[in-house]
């Protein structure tokens, strides 16, 4: 209680000061970079919005429909579908793990040494897009989901095991101090004591990002990784609109069942 | 000796000072009740003595060893012989009742058996034992965050009574629970400590309770000892002096008045007021 109360003092607001010169000149240089952002980049609304580039827009939409809807089509693009979602689900499982494991050192777990070095492997991995791995995975395992799954496990590593370390970090302690105030062995008091309060966030987390990488996987197919991009970029190189356009319908059909699937499971899991 | 201290004293890192100077003696299958104002620094002592906290000042000496110059093992050897229910059962809300409960012999068990345990209860009879003691016994696979305050609050003290501790260190252990439930957890925990022969170091809110319970109690006031007394002998002065901060009403529990008489005074039955708006969950 006296612990407490003598540290809720130290961030009581003192009163008009706090509110505050930092906070607005930060606010007045940001729209400042913004502005600036603009002007640089030499962004023409006007060239998007003229007739001819209207034009040009609209036959390039049109010559996509209608779709190509042959059995044989569909079948492939079903097979390039459920490979994608292959390549998402491994690729998310296989960073889940992997992060959950750097997620410990990462956040100061074991010791100061190692919390470095794991904050620096994870800065890396995730530093590193997705379609650079793949190209590097290309390069190393062949063409194919295989490079795909690993691309997206590289990079999803990184972010997921810094989302967990900043759980666990942010986790209240009590639970797991008092665990080890009886006794109980580091391993089990973060097993009991911190670990049921932040799976839910690792669940939540991993499922975010398993949307993502579902959307990811099928770019991922542009540089040979297999899947849907695979196909859609074949298809577009040799200008076959239609079969492109059954493509893209399924991606936007896999992307929605796997939202929707995932809201579900993050709605439950927050009951 | 179960606990000593001398001259022990704690000071907050902001320059507060919790206690001081505090000489306490409690031999082996002792039952002591701390009372005293909030703020008075119950919870500080009951920190330190379950050496959650390094004192700043004095020495403890727990089952005749100063804790903070054992090696990590022994402290945490000593530690699984100390069992301490917090005022807020630090218990994650998505546990089940009965892994909230095994839990508590964690410090025994070796750790393969406890992670073992998060996937199949690996006793489920003891931790149901420990929950019927506290009428809870219905909620063994219930997840705590389904559970009333009150009912947490008696997770918390299961999970003591299944550690089987050698020191029970209680911190207003039944503040949540109504009058009624709130003795039967005390009887509980003083029947364990009597069975196993374990010493029992217990703040109470309500002043009643601290009587009935524990033949030796403890007024803390302002962090410094006000009394150290057999409970026969702590007077009606005492006591409103020792609540002299708020404004010397005694905080006892139940809706009903209570006589001086039960305060062991001798004097003549005079009625306090009651305090309700503390002690009731």
């Amino acid at each position: 209680m006296n612990a407490l109360n003598g540290q809720s003092e130290n961030c009581a607001p003192q009163g008009p000061g706090d509110f505050c010169l930092t906070c607005l000149l930060s606010s007045g240089a940001l729209l400042l970079a913004i502005g600036a952002s603009f002007a640089y980049l030499d962004i023409e609304f006007g060239a998007l919005f003229s007739h001819e580039s209207a034009a040009g827009m609209g036959d390039f939409v049109v010559s996509f429909f209608p779709p190509d809807i042959s059995p044989g089509l569909l079948y492939k693009t079903a097979y390039g579908a459920l490979q994608t979602f292959a390549v998402a689900a491994i690729g998310t499982l296989l960073a889940a793990l992997l992060g959950g494991l750097l997620a410990l050192p990462a956040a100061g777990r074991l010791g100061a040494a190692p919390r470095q070095l794991a904050r620096f492997a994870l800065n890396l991995l995730r530093s590193v897009p997705e379609l650079v791995w793949a190209t590097l995975m290309v390069l190393a395992a062949g063409l194919g989901p295989f490079a795909g799954t690993l691309a997206l496990a590289l990079h999803t590593t990184g972010v997921l095991g810094r989302l967990f370390a900043e759980a666990i970090e942010n986790a209240p302690p009590l639970a797991e101090t008092s665990l080890r105030e009886s006794g109980s062995g580091s391993a089990a008091a973060f097993f009991y004591g911190t670990l049921p309060l932040v799976w839910p966030q690792f669940i939540a987390y991993s499922l975010y990002r398993l949307e993502m990488n579902i959307r990811m996987a099928a770019v991922l197919g542009f540089v040979g990784a297999g899947g849907l991009g695979q196909m859609l970029y074949f298809h577009l190189s040799i200008f076959q609109q239609a079969q492109a356009a059954t493509v893209l319908a399924a991606m936007l059909v896999l992307v929605l069942i796997v939202d929707g699937l995932s809201h579900l499971l993050r709605g439950r899991l927050a009951g | 000796m179960a606990l000593v201290t001398h001259q022990l004293g704690l000071e907050h890192g902001n320059g507060l000072r919790a206690l001081h100077g505090l000489e306490l003696k409690l031999s082996i299958g002792e039952r002591v009740a701390v009372i005293g104002p909030s703020g008075a620094g119950k919870t500080s002592l009951i920190r330190l003595l379950g050496c959650a906290l390094r004192p700043t000042a004095g020495r403890l000496e727990l089952f005749g060893a100063n804790p903070w110059q054992l090696s990590a093992g022994d402290l945490r050897r000593l530690r699984t012989r100390i069992g301490t229910i917090h005022q807020a059962p630090p218990i994650p809300p998505r546990l089940r009742v009965i892994t909230a409960v095994l839990a508590g012999r964690l410090g025994r068990w070796p750790a393969w058996k406890g992670l073992l345990s998060l996937l199949y209860p690996a006793d489920i009879s003891g931790a149901q034992q420990a929950l019927a003691r506290l009428d809870l016994a219905d909620r063994l696979f219930d997840r705590c965050d389904r559970l009333s305050g009150g009912q947490l609050q008696r997770v918390g003290i299961a999970r003591v009574l299944y550690q089987q501790p050698e020191l029970i260190l209680a911190d207003e252990p039944v503040s949540a629970l109504d009058p009624t439930l709130a003795d039967a957890a005390v009887g509980q925990i003083v029947a364990e400590a009597e069975q196993r022969g374990a010493t029992v170091l217990a703040s109470l809110h309500a002043v009643d309770l601290a009587l009935k319970w524990f033949p030796r109690v403890i007024g803390l006031r302002g962090g410094e000892l006000a009394f150290d007394l057999p409970a026969a002998q702590v007077s009606r002065e005492m006591l409103s002096e020792l609540y002299a901060s708020e404004g010397s009403v005694v905080p006892t529990q139940g809706n009903h008045p209570i006589a001086l008489q039960a305060f062991g005074d001798g004097g003549e039955a005079r009625v306090l007021r009651i305090d309700n708006s503390r002690g009731l969950g």
